[in-house]
Parts: C-alpha cells; structure tokens; sequence
C-alpha cells in the first residue's frame, strides 16, 4: 500500500498544533539534571561576597533568548549572594539583551530587590572593535571606558571604582553566541574562570574549549541546562515552559522523518511490483 | 482574558505578521520585512550615537586630546560607502586589520592550536585509564581528532603503495565530520523549538489570555 | 588619480597594517612599557574607529530605499515606510536613551520579536526538510539521520523521564564524537587563520581593502 507524500503545509499544521496544544494544557514534562549544570551552581555560590562577576560577550538578542533561562536565573542567585555584577556588552543588541535579563530577574530594588544600580549592578556601553575591545578592556577598564551607559562618568560610580582591571573580575559569564573570543582573552590569557550558557546550536562548536580548559571553563546546554539551572534556583521559567512543548515536538520530528522514510520505501516496493 | 498593553498587540501583531510567510509571500509579511529592517538599522543608529558620546568624552573635556586622531580616522571610514573616494577609508581599515589580526594570530595560536594538541596528548594518556565507557570516550576523542584533521590537511591526492590504506583515513574523516554535524543538527532543534515556543506562548498566553 | 597617489596609498595602507601588527604582536611578546603604551593606544584607536560601522548600515539602506522610491521599483511604498520609520526610531531612540525601559519595551515588542518570530519558523521547515531528506538510502544518510534523530530523542523529556541514562548518553555523544569532529575543524581553522594573519603581514593578502585600493 503506497503512502501519499505530505504536502510541507500539512506538516507545518501538525507543527502548529503541537506548540499550541503545549502552550495552552502543561504538561510538567521531567528532566535530568546535569553534572556540568550542579558544577557551575555551586561554583557561583562559593565566590566571596562582593566579588565582581562580568556578564559579556557579542551576538544577536534572539540567538541569545536560550541564554536567558540560565542568566536570570544565576543573576537571582547571585542577588542572593550578594555578588556584584558589570553588564559588557560587545554587540549592538547585547545591551538590550543584558538589560532584559536583570529587568526579567527582579532584582533591583524598584522590583523587590536588593540591588542598587552603581552599587551592585552597572551597565556598560557597548564597546566595538571585536578583539581589541575584549584586550583593551581586561588591560585597564576605565582607560577602555570612559561612561557607563547612560553616560556618567566611571569614577562615580562606586561599583566601578573597584574594576581596575582583569585582576578585579571574579568570573566571566557569557550568554552570547561568541564565546571564543572570551576563551582566548579572558580565560586563557587572563586565567578568569569563564561560564558559557550555550545556546544548543553552539554547543557542539564550543564544546572543545571545555576540554582544554578544565576546572576554568564551563558550559551548560541550551534550553535544557537552563532548565535545569531554573530548577537549581527555584525559579520556573522559560527553561521549563520549552521542555514542555519540546518534549512533544521531539516525538512529532521523530515521527515524520520514520514517516518519510515509510513513503518512500513503500513508494519502491509499488513501483517494482509494476515492474516485475 | 484579552490583553489591553499597546505592546503586546504591537508585539503580537508582528509576530502574526511573521508567521504569515509560512502561508506565502504576502504584503503582511513585506510590512515585518521592512520593519524589521528599518528598527535594526535605526537601533545600530541610535547605538552608535550613544557609544561615540561616550568614546570621545574625553576628548571633549580635554582629558585626552588625542583622540582626535581616531575621531577623524572614523569619518574617514564612512568614505567606505562613496565609490568614487572608498580608498579614503583604507587607511582607517588597515589600522582595524592590523591590529585585529594580531590579537587573532597570538590568540588562535595558544586557543585553537596548542591547547587543543594538549588536550589530545592528554586524552591519550588516559585511554586506558579509568571506567570502560570513559576510555571508549577518550579514545574516540583521540581517533576522530586526528582522521578529522587528516581529511581537512591532506585532501591531496597520494601515488605509491600508502595512497589506499591513506584514502581510507580520509574516508573515515569524512563520516567523523557526518557524524559532529548530525549530532550538532540533532542539538540545535532545541533552540529553534525553543524560540517558537517562545513566540507562540506569547500570543496565546500574553495576548489571547489563555 | 594620478598613478603616483595610487602608488604611495597602496603602500602606505600596507605599511600600516604591517606597523600596526608588529607593535601588537611585540607589545604581547616582548617586554616593553613604551611598546605596551602604543599597542594599547592602537587599540582604543581600534575601538573608536569601529563604532562609526555602525551608520555604515544607514547610508547603503537609505540610498537603496530612496533610489527603490524615486523609480517607484517593487515594494517601493514598503520602502517608503521603512524610511520614515528609520528617522523615526533615531529620534525616539536618542531622546529616550537607549537604556530606557520605554525604548526597551519597543525594541523588544518590534524587532526582538520579529527575529524570534522569523528564527521560530525554521522548526516548521526543519521538520517539513528532516520528513523529506532524511530518506536512508545509503550508509551516509543512515549515519547522519540517526545521530541526528539520537539526540533529538535522547534530549526529549519524554525519554528521560523513563530512561534517565538518556540524559547521560546524550551528554557522552555530544562531548566525545561531536566533540572531536569541532575540535579538528577549530585546529585547522587554528592553523588557517594563522596563515593568513602571516599572509596579510607579508602583504600577500588584499581582501577588504581590494574594494578600496582598485580605482
């Protein structure tokens, strides 16, 4: 019995229905928890108080959205620990990125928090030139800087009175897709023990850095680690709503490429029954 | 029940807009085309003033006057888009590819190169050590790395006695570099998975209410 | 141009980028404050001239846009509209601050919805593709689907739930056969860029500059 090929529309119907169908009716799918993802919890939570942490890198605000799940979910954590944090941001949407994800942890005192901005938490601008920016930065911060980003003046603002340079910076977290340019001058020129929250589609390419770097890099896996670094926290977020609908649409991809491949071996049986 | 934010009808909207191209071509989609388009070279705008209000501070309070040389060299760089005096913007380009390249080289030389030989050299010493599933690990770690690196530096093609038994190496290069793009493509399905769950929950959720 | 400023430009570009990587290299290599004060000036110099890209963007979509309006081209009132909401958005955006929560909200609520809109709908043609290519026919399409469909599934909390080694295998096939196969492609991308870093110091490399230079 031969199986007619599926037209891509009624495909992308089924598609539609799947996220629809988890959007609107939970499913509370389980996961894991990784080693990788424990590691890095509990790396954060043993850095002194008051240690300055850098969350930077380079790339594009939708790529970055998987990113999202863990980073707020660590800044929560770090707010509980009283660490201060410098927002550097090296790509033109990467300000705005930053400033959703300290705005989405609630963590300023407007929100609830306890976070003052230029006493625990400041925003950089965003600093151009690729390389020479990361070098420039870690050589001597208020050289490379002169404001923040709503242009005043580094010098008063206390947090940044205590960043001189790399030798201020505690760790260096990375939420952006670039995080080679933060393996080669952060980690392995400035030994500054680096955390990539890696979107999937990255972590298959970045994963090597992870085993040159042991013990001073690294790195969780997309919208699962950020799951799980949610569940860590106690914070349920978009981490665990994308577990649910891809735990269904992980079955339906499946599905069709078995389908696809149904279709077309009984497409050749039919056509060599007409032969024979 | 039915949002009433401005924001989230504009954010719906587009996002309506957008998914319209899974139908067809249409003037919807044209409309978040364009938009899109206008909003992120407007942003790189708007980005750019902010940034070179606080690059060139200093020189504009007289703290450091010579960044006047930079200053200039970055109008020269806008010659870029003016076919006629482009070579104008070379000079300010050879600085940025100078500089550029040398962090990259002294970079890509430690990161890329000695640490991951390192790495393989340490990975082989730890083959047999350890847990069965753990040395199968390092030892596939070790193998894929050297015929990967074969099939990408020899493509050549070899003469003589060893050219079948190196072909067959290179083969198995070949299906090392299959398998890291299917098992990369099997990955990334996550995120993208992820980003239509994000935008279609906010319209159901955010928008609709439901 | 007179073949004489030809000359003397083409040469003192490539006198600049050999200067320039010399004094970076020397300043990372060799113990020197003088050297270190001229490198790291270079690079703030680096970082200034970077910035102005940024209205590069500007002036090649306004000239399309406009050049589309005048000879009235397909789309041409789209590209009206774009304009406009260029200028738009440049004021808005430099009276409010780019750090506003009223900028913030708007570019989330426009563009950053957008591209996730647009990056959302790859999973409806990655689906419709994986049901049409993944047709095992040969050995290489039946090792490149099945990793493919592995970790697709063993990622699924679905599979997880009931077999929690899942979660452990996946791991193992990310960080050993996937893991290889980067790490070969970044060691000869190592080795490529390096090439090519000494390629453009000895100025047999003329690559963006080719634009510039060839009038």
């Amino acid at each position: 019995m031969r199986i007619r090929e599926l037209k891509s529309r009624e495909i992308w119907v089924v598609v539609l229905l799947v996220y629809l169908i988890t959007c609107l009716i939970p499913l509370g799918a389980p996961f894991e928890m990784s080693d990788i993802t424990v590691e890095i919890y509990e790396f954060i939570d043993e850095l002194p108080e008051g240690s300055i942490v850098v969350i930077g890198g380079s790339a594009v605000f939708a790529f970055d959205l998987e990113s999202s799940a863990s980073l707020i979910a660590c800044i929560k954590q770090m707010h509980r620990n009283n660490l201060r944090i410098v927002c550097a941001p090296y790509g033109v949407e990467a300000v705005q990125f930053e400033k959703y994800c300290v705005d989405a942890a609630r963590v300023d005192k407007k929100y609830g928090g306890n976070w003052e901005y230029g006493i625990d938490y400041v925003q950089l601008p965003y600093m151009a030139g690729g390389a020479a920016a990361y070098v420039a930065f870690l050589d001597d911060v208020h050289t490379a800087i002169a404001t923040d980003v709503a242009g005043t003046p580094l010098d008063e603002i206390p947090l940044m009175r205590d960043l001189q340079n790399y030798e201020d910076i505690a760790a260096w977290i990375c939420p952006h897709w670039a995080f080679d340019m933060i393996v080669r001058y952060v980690i392995a020129e400035k030994d500054i023990p680096g955390i990539y929250f890696a979107q999937s589609a990255a972590y298959g390419s970045y994963v090597p850095y992870m085993m040159a770097y042991p013990g001073k890099c690294w790195m969780t896996n997309g919208f699962l680690g950020g799951a799980q670094y949610e569940r860590l926290e106690g914070v349920p977020g978009l981490g665990h709503a994308v577990v649910d609908s891809y735990a269904l649409m992980s079955i339906v991809y499946v599905g069709f490429v078995v389908l696809g491949n149904i279709t077309m071996y009984t497409a050749r049986e039919e056509e060599e029954d007409e032969i024979q | 029940m039915i949002s009433t934010d401005p924001w989230i009808w504009l954010s719906a909207l587009m996002t309506i807009c957008s998914f319209s191209l899974l139908y067809g071509d249409n003037p919807l989609f044209r409309f978040a085309e364009h938009t899109y388009t206008a909003i992120v070279v407007g942003h790189s705008v708007v980005t750019g003033i902010a940034t070179l209000e606080s690059r060139f501070l200093p020189l504009f309070t007289g703290a450091k006057p010579l960044l006047i040389v930079p200053l200039i060299l970055g109008l020269m760089s806008l010659f870029i888009v003016w076919r006629r005096y482009a070579w104008v913007a070379s000079i300010p380009i050879s600085i940025m590819i100078g500089v550029g390249t040398a962090l990259s080289m002294r970079a890509l030389i430690a990161t890329e190169i000695l640490s991951n030989i390192s790495a393989v050299i340490r990975e082989s010493a730890l083959i047999l050590v350890g847990p069965p599933v753990t040395s199968l690990g390092y030892l596939i770690r070790v193998v894929f790395t050297l015929s990967g690196v074969f099939y990408l530096l020899f493509t050549v093609g070899h003469r003589g006695p060893i050219s079948k038994p190196l072909s067959y190496l290179r083969e198995f290069g070949k299906y090392v570099f299959l398998c890291y793009l299917g098992l990369s493509v099997g990955n990334a399905t996550m995120q993208l998975s992820g980003l239509a769950t994000s935008c279609i929950s906010r319209l159901i959720n955010q928008w609709l209410g439901l | 141009m007179s073949k004489t400023l030809t000359y003397y430009r083409t040469y003192l570009v490539r006198a600049l980028i050999v200067i320039c990587m010399l004094v970076t290299l020397a300043s990372w290599y060799l113990v020197s404050p003088q050297i270190d004060a001229v490198a790291n000036e270079l690079q703030i110099w680096n970082m200034n001239i970077a910035t102005f890209t940024l209205f590069v963007g500007l002036v090649t979509i306004l000239s399309r846009y406009v050049n589309g309006v005048k000879n009235r081209s397909e789309n041409w009132p789209f590209m009206l509209y774009a304009t406009v909401l260029i200028f738009v958005w440049i004021i808005f955006g430099t009276i409010t601050g780019i750090y506003a929560d009223v900028y913030q909200v708007a570019f989330l609520s426009t563009k950053i919805t957008l591209h996730i809109a647009i990056l959302g709908q790859l999973i409806f043609y990655m689906t419709s593709a994986a049901y049409k290519l993944f047709r095992i026919r040969t050995f290489r399409t039946a090792l490149y689907a099945t990793c493919t469909i592995a970790l697709v599934l063993l990622n699924s909390p679905l599979i997880l739930g009931p077999f929690p080694i899942a979660d452990k295998i996946s791991f193992w096939l990310l960080n050993n056969p996937s893991m290889a196969g980067s790490r070969a492609l970044m060691l000869t991308g190592g080795i490529g860029g390096a090439v090519l870093g000494i390629r453009i110091l000895l100025g047999l490399e003329k690559g963006a500059l080719r634009a510039t230079e060839e009038l």
